[in-house]
């Protein structure tokens, strides 16, 4: 075998079996020293309008576009000269003082499809938007990468596409004490005590005892780990607010996860997008911050990075029933500690120049950034799991 | 018919069959089983709660006196509790109709045509809408939808003006309800907007037309200039054969496989494309020797609705609080009139995760059996059972107040020999892994079998 056809297979079989194990001795060894690195995402689900979230304040083209539902340049909170964030960001705006924030304007992908359900597919699995795939990005990390389910955990009842790979789920668990009361009863150790994993096939059977074993294995390993640590910290009293909570506690408590996911939904503002986009603009703002602070009593927010996304950002145009209609690129949020661009990462998008539909046209493709985190902040190699080469940016 | 047969039909079209009934059945040939069905499924129920009460504070608000707050907040208050009785009659319908095709279908296509709306009339009609169409013409049915007051609440139709265009329900029209992704233009959703300006509701949910916010210009539509309106938007749909072909693969992969074979929905597009019967469509399935392939039995998921009423079914079982029938559901992801977005539940393997597996496979004996599930080894007796089970009775039973008629489960497996339990209770056969555990174990009687069974990861298939 010559040494080109060697590399070709070695990058195409798992690294396992080809890194000698001295290597991965060391990389263990430098991962430890380095500190243990987290990756928490936040969806928006439903589109959220980032035109309303950080505001061209300065442009005349967006109160024009904007009749009844721009917002006034009495309530924006400045970041700049042209740019501001909506009033119910000022959480976000201590975290942006303290330079713990990035805002990555203008971000999509070529070709946008403007159904969510598509859009957050194609976000989720980080495939080309003529591409189907049955994999999200985070599962393909844990397919590499994970060594166990709960190398990612959603907190939330039920997994999304992002955390299912070819070969392993991550966990979802909202409640690590009731997944472990269940899943401890020894009747089902006896019925797969005898599976042989290998022999499981993909078929629907095959993947429910799969399931089965994996929900096992971990229950009971994140309730232990888990419940050494409690917080004392607030958090605002929504579904959100506990999500954040149970990941803060995960976290503190040393849970070897290197992924964690939550969402907060309702963005998809049809009529009456003032008040709707205000409330839950709010909830995830002071979410975040009670978070961040909780982290950093703790000392883990230096070794966290969270992403937070949304699958489109709506039309520039206002539509009949003050809202707004499903549109295309979006702005993107990086908190952490170690950010090496802080604040507005890019200039903001456009308005001047639109698509044939009135939507913004994305500069910054959302994988390029997928391909930064895994890289950079995950140490991974970025292209096994997105199956393409993405240049990188340098906001860590 | 094959017994093997008529219990496969019976699962894809039902929720299960007793061992009585299919003795019944197998007597019978395939067309008149299936004949049955349909003879059965003829005429419609409809699903209803009373909401006299919610009526008449309607009534006073027509007679022009105003809604003040605790009016408002008398309705929403009254509007959740009924939705709590409608979920519940729901299920309990589906566990004991005689119409049992068209129930299923109405499951069906409530999944299709999502909707949700928090008013009780809206949607109880709703509801009846989807039951009324379920085996008849498709065209007629989406033009039906497309005017529900529920429906033009949820997709922002009613939002849908002259010269203010919101395209929500054009979009989701073609996208999820006819056509599927990508097979039209973002101009073909601008240009069908228009027609469906002036889309509204009274306060009883009936529909209105409002002529003045209608736009009555020319549309171009697929390639059609006119000046259309709704209902011509719907019939130029309906002369793609694409929606043919989305509405017969969407119905193949509920009722047949997950996975689609092209051949055989294309042998379903010849057949709806010509006047999209849906009855003549599904006839034309069930009666298909393709249908009762081995490699579609016992092969799908059971859905959280087609678990919890497969087993009230085999066990009727009544929950004492319906709040915690509406948990139960939320836990499973699956709660009926509550889906988690207009595309609904994508059903298979996204019924399961690892957090949902561990209580699908908990669930039988959560509910039927005080949480026990016997390990007695062959040749042993049972010494725990009483015990274990009065244990949990005292922890959890506030938890999971629930009373399930084992007696009616006796009466029902009479007949039938311990040996052939697992045919009667599972769709698919048991891994080889399981069967010597399985059959390690005592019999301690029926009733605890059939908890074993019912708890392998085998009953979670249909």
């Amino acid at each position: 075998m010559n040494r080109r056809k060697f590399l070709k297979q070695s990058s195409l079989a798992s690294s396992l079996f080809f890194v000698p194990d001295f290597v991965r001795a060391f990389e263990d060894m430098a991962s430890s020293r380095l500190g243990y690195k987290r990756l928490v995402i936040v969806q928006l689900s439903g589109g959220n309008d980032g035109l309303n979230t950080v505001i061209p304040f300065r442009n005349d083209l967006y109160y024009k576009e904007r009749p009844t539902i721009g917002i006034k340049k009495a309530d924006i909170i400045k970041i700049n000269e042209e740019v501001g964030l909506h009033a119910r960001l000022a959480p976000l705006k201590r975290l942006y003082d303290n330079g713990n924030l990035t805002i990555i304007n203008n971000v999509g992908y070529p070709n946008p499809n403007r159904s969510h359900f598509r859009s957050m597919d194609i976000w989720q699995t980080a495939t080309d938007s003529d591409k189907f795939s049955q994999s999200g990005w985070i599962g393909r990390y844990l397919d590499h990468y994970g060594k166990k389910p709960y190398s990612a955990i959603e907190i939330d009842e039920s997994l999304s596409l992002a955390m299912k790979g070819e070969h392993l789920n991550a966990i979802a668990t909202q409640d690590a004490k009731s997944l472990y009361n269940l899943s401890k009863e020894p009747y089902f150790k006896n019925i797969h005590k005898h599976q042989n994993d290998v022999h499981l096939n993909e078929h629907n059977l095959g993947y429910l005892y799969k399931s089965m074993i994996a929900a096992e294995s971990s229950a009971k390993y994140i309730y232990e780990t888990s419940k050494t640590v409690s917080t004392t910290k607030e958090y605002p009293n929504n579904k959100f607010g506990k999500q954040l909570k149970t990941t803060a506690q995960f976290i503190n408590s040393g849970l070897q996860t290197k992924v964690f996911y939550s969402s907060l939904g309702g963005f998809d503002t049809h009529f009456s997008q003032i008040g709707r986009q205000e409330r839950l603009l709010g909830m995830y703002a002071k979410g975040i911050e009670t978070f961040v602070q909780d982290l950093k009593d703790n000392n883990t927010f230096k070794d966290t990075l969270i992403l937070t996304f949304s699958e489109f950002g709506r039309r520039v145009k206002q539509n009949g029933s003050a809202g707004t209609d499903h549109g295309t690129a979006n702005n993107v949020f990086i908190i952490g500690e170690q950010l090496k661009k802080q604040g507005l990462y890019n200039k903001m998008a456009n308005l001047s120049d639109l698509d044939d539909n009135g939507d913004l046209k994305f500069e910054i493709d959302f994988r390029t950034i997928y391909a930064t985190v895994l890289d950079k902040w995950l140490e991974v190699n970025d292209k096994k799991i997105l199956n393409k080469s993405f240049n990188q940016l340098h906001f860590i | 018919m094959k017994r093997k047969h008529i219990q496969h039909l019976y699962w894809r079209i039902g929720f299960g069959i007793l061992p009585n009934d299919l003795d019944a059945l197998s007597k019978k040939s395939k067309k008149e089983v299936v004949n049955n069905l349909f003879k059965a499924s003829k005429q419609v129920t409809n699903l209803e709660v009373d909401t006299t009460e919610i009526k008449a504070v309607f009534g006073s608000m027509m007679s022009g006196s105003k809604m003040d707050k605790t009016v408002r907040q008398k309705i929403k208050k009254l509007s959740r509790e009924k939705q709590i009785e409608l979920n519940v009659s729901w299920i309990n319908r589906l566990s004991q109709s005689q119409e049992i095709l068209r129930e299923k279908m109405t499951l069906f296509w409530a999944n299709h045509f999502v909707c949700e709306d928090n008013n009780i009339v809206y949607i109880q009609k709703f509801n009846n809408t989807l039951r009324e169409h379920a085996l008849g013409n498709f065209g007629t049915f989406v033009k039906a939808i497309s005017k529900e007051a529920a429906m033009t609440k949820y997709l922002n139709t009613k939002q849908n003006r002259k010269q203010k265009p919101n395209e929500n329900f054009a979009r989701e029209l073609m996208e999820l309800f006819t056509l599927g992704v990508g097979n039209y233009t973002e101009n073909d959703i601008k240009e069908s907007a228009k027609a469906f300006t002036g889309y509204s509701h009274n306060l009883k949910g009936e529909f209105v037309f409002r002529k003045r916010v209608h736009h009555e210009g020319n549309k171009t539509f697929f390639g059609k200039t006119g000046h259309f309106k709704g209902d011509d938007i719907i019939d130029i749909i309906l002369e793609q054969k694409q929606c043919a072909t989305y509405i017969c693969g969407k119905i193949y992969r509920y009722f047949v496989n997950d996975t689609i074979d092209p051949d055989h929905v294309n042998a379903m597009v010849d057949v709806f494309y010509k006047d999209y019967d849906i009855e003549k469509l599904m006839r034309y399935v069930f009666m298909s020797d393709w249908f009762y392939n081995d490699k579609h039995i016992g092969t799908k998921i059971k859905s959280p609705i087609e678990l919890l009423v497969g087993m009230n079914t085999m066990v009727p079982t009544q929950f004492k609080n319906n709040k915690q029938l509406l948990y139960l559901q939320k836990l499973m992801g699956q709660i009926l009139l509550n889906p988690p977005n207009v595309a609904g539940w994508k059903g298979g393997k996204n019924w399961i995760d690892s957090n949902i597996i561990v209580l699908r496979l908990k669930l039988p004996s959560l509910l039927l059996n005080d949480a026990y599930i016997s390990k007695t080894e062959k040749g042993q007796k049972d010494t725990r059972m009483m015990h274990k089970k009065e244990q949990f009775k005292k922890q959890f039973g506030k938890r999971f107040k629930t009373e399930s008629s084992w007696s009616y489960f006796k009466d029902h497996f009479k007949n039938v020999e311990l040996n052939d339990m697992p045919n009667h209770l599972l769709a698919c056969e048991i891994s080889e892994h399981a069967k010597p555990y399985l059959n390690a174990l005592e019999k301690v009687s029926k009733r605890e079998y059939c908890v074993q069974l019912m708890s392998l990861p085998e009953y979670q298939m249909c």
